[in-house]
């Protein structure tokens, strides 16, 4: 009587194992190969076959990045390819850490200044009731139904008559305009799973709006906070075409633009080019991974009504 | 104070608070948007600045006449209904695998967000580095495998090229598309199951009776969702193709940024922008429709 019901736990634990391995195969497979490939030289990588694994893993491109000066590149310097082993650099590279600092700044900024402005709007729209608050959310939401290529041409004449190109300033408030209709969405399915008594409650006890939404709203829906921040710091890290247009130096460029300037170079080294992408690809996995668990509940709490 | 007169405390509160929303997205939202309308009504080219006739529908109609955006319809299509369909099927895989419990479950439900954190710049760079026909992964691996002969051009292969693309699209989406499928599917009750179990139903009745009917949110929401940025992907094609080779991968977002800037036509370009506004619209409101038809919350 055992066995069959045995048999049965075994072939679903067989199952379940062959597809984690499958899973675990796809969505690491491709990062993995990057980073083997980042740790190892020009000539190591043009093996054939490929070496799966770095055959003696070297950080030289790393250190190449984090080593990079301005230097004037010519067709003599340039033909000397690899990066690694004749200290050769692409045009550019002293320009990586600065992107990744502007990167950094950006993507903080525009997380905070989302959060502010987007709660209390999602609280205003979820939370009190006022004629036109469908309005006001339909108004949000249909910004984002225009392709963001549409934006850019009258965004970057605006921004040009402020004298703001090139400015951490313009690509903040840019990427607000991504991020806020979608945090508004996120954070009104929250507070609107929150129990209305608790409002009623909070007015009646004398709470100003302010105060409600600090007190009670706030702490309560903490994951969704978290989960918003997360995702602007996000959206803003990995934005490429607002930053291709609006930015043209070191003084606001973020990390994408510099390392889409390495890929459409193609005499650039594909070993320096994944090693650019490794740095770009850790600080948003490691937020990632550290919130998983608010980013999933934040992230889809109300979303999906049935 | 005395534009407040008649409103209550409440609705002078709530328009306070939404006041700063509604500022920003004026300014880099609406304006943009009802500016870009503007210009799609005259004939602007940057080389010739100073004539810029108003042309009412003109350039919407040059557009529909224009052989080449027939070709990008085609390849956004395409393109599009690969990337969904794909995306959609595999969240679906994924998101039953993570709705069993099983040990290493939750450190799985923390990988799959691998794909979803990083940027779309290295995603591209990342697969065309696998795409590469003489020291990329793929080919490596499907010699490997046997399922090759000799090693392939990918990327550069007309035939293939926008279905590399979507592949490169698929691994980025899909988890956030399995991590709403799997919400939805939490959401079912237990005790659908158990009267299905009642009745006699097998795991695949109970799998095409209670699970898929009940999913109806969550594919509508990644439909929508998938829909509307697959339609106006860009960042890889820039970064893998430059729409080519020839036109393989000749999207209505390059054709945009084509016409928009290497040719200066910036009225075309945003002719072009509204009419993938409006394809997205209208795709997006018959999704809602179709699968939103006696779902009222």
């Amino acid at each position: 009587m055992i066995a069959p019901r045995m048999r049965r736990r075994l072939g679903r634990g067989l199952l379940l194992g062959f597809f984690s391995v499958l899973l675990v195969a796809y969505v690491a497979g491709p990062v993995a190969w990057l980073v083997s490939s980042s740790l190892q030289t020009d000539a190591q990588i043009t093996a054939i076959p490929p070496n799966w694994l770095p055959p003696e893993p070297t950080l030289a491109n790393f250190e190449a990045i984090f080593g990079a000066k301005a230097e004037v590149v010519t067709y003599e310097t340039r033909r000397q390819g690899d990066p690694a082993t004749t200290r050769f650099l692409p045009s550019g590279a002293e320009n990586l850490l600065p992107s990744l600092a502007n990167s950094f700044s950006v993507g903080l900024w525009v997380a905070i200044l989302n959060l502010v402005l987007s709660v209390t709007a999602a609280y205003a729209i979820a939370v009190i009731p006022f004629r036109g608050r469908r309005g006001a959310l339909y108004a949000i939401l249909v910004t984002r139904v225009i392709p963001d290529i549409a934006l850019i041409v009258p965004l970057f004449l605006l921004v040009r008559a402020l004298g703001l190109v090139n400015t951490q300033t313009a690509l903040v408030t840019t990427y607000l305009a991504v991020t806020i209709p979608f945090t508004i969405f996120i954070l009104i399915s929250y507070f609107e799973s929150i129990p209305a008594d608790l409002y009623r409650a909070a007015r009646v006890d004398g709470c100003s709006h302010v105060a409600a939404l600090r007190h009670v709203y706030l702490p309560l829906a903490l994951p969704a906070v978290i989960a918003s921040l997360m995702f602007a710091f996000l959206t803003s890290w990995n934005e490429f075409i607002f930053a291709l247009i609006l930015t043209q130096n070191v003084a606001a460029q973020t990390l994408p633009i510099v390392i889409s300037g390495f890929v459409m170079d193609f005499t650039t080294s594909f070993s320096f080019v994944n090693a650019a992408g490794v740095i770009a690809i850790v600080p948003p996995v490691v937020l990632a991974m550290l919130f998983e668990r608010y980013i999933v509940s934040g992230l889809t709490a109300g979303a999906v009504k049935g | 104070m005395q534009m407040f007169r008649g409103l209550s405390y409440d609705e002078r509160n709530a328009w306070l608070l939404v006041a700063p929303v509604f500022a920003v997205l004026m300014a880099v939202a609406l304006y943009p948007i009802a500016y870009s309308f503007y210009t799609s009504l005259y004939d602007i080219v940057l080389t010739r600045p100073w004539r810029r006739p108003f042309v009412g529908t003109g350039n919407y109609e040059r557009i529909l006449a224009d052989p080449q955006f027939w070709v990008a319809v085609q390849r956004t299509t395409v393109y599009t209904l690969v990337t969904v369909a794909a995306t959609t099927i595999l969240a679906l895989g994924v998101a039953l695998l993570l709705n069993e419990a099983f040990p290493g479950r939750r450190l799985l439900s923390a990988l799959i967000l691998l794909p979803w954190a990083t940027p779309s710049i290295v995603n591209g760079l990342m697969w065309k580095w696998i795409y590469d026909p003489s020291y990329g992964l793929l080919n490596a691996l499907l010699l490997k495998l046997g399922m090759i002969e000799r090693y392939t051009v990918w990327l550069g292969d007309p035939s293939k090229t926008l279905f590399m693309i979507a592949n490169a699209a698929v691994w980025k989406q899909m988890p956030l598309a399995a991590i709403l499928m799997l919400v939805t599917m939490k959401a079912i009750p237990a005790d659908l199951y158990r009267a299905a179990r009642v009745d006699g139903a097998n795991a695949f009745q109970r799998f095409a009776h209670v699970t898929l009917p009940a999913l109806k949110p969550g594919f509508m929401l990644v439909l929508v969702y998938e829909t509307m940025i697959s339609i106006r992907h860009f960042d890889l094609f820039l970064i893998m193709t430059q729409g080519g080779p020839g036109d393989a991968s000749y999207t209505l977002s390059w054709q945009i940024y084509v016409e928009t800037f290497r040719s200066l036509k910036f009225g075309l370009g945003a002719a072009l922008s509204y009419i993938l506004a409006m394809a997205t619209f209208l795709l997006s409101w018959m999704f809602i429709r179709m699968l939103g038809r006696g779902m009222e919350k």
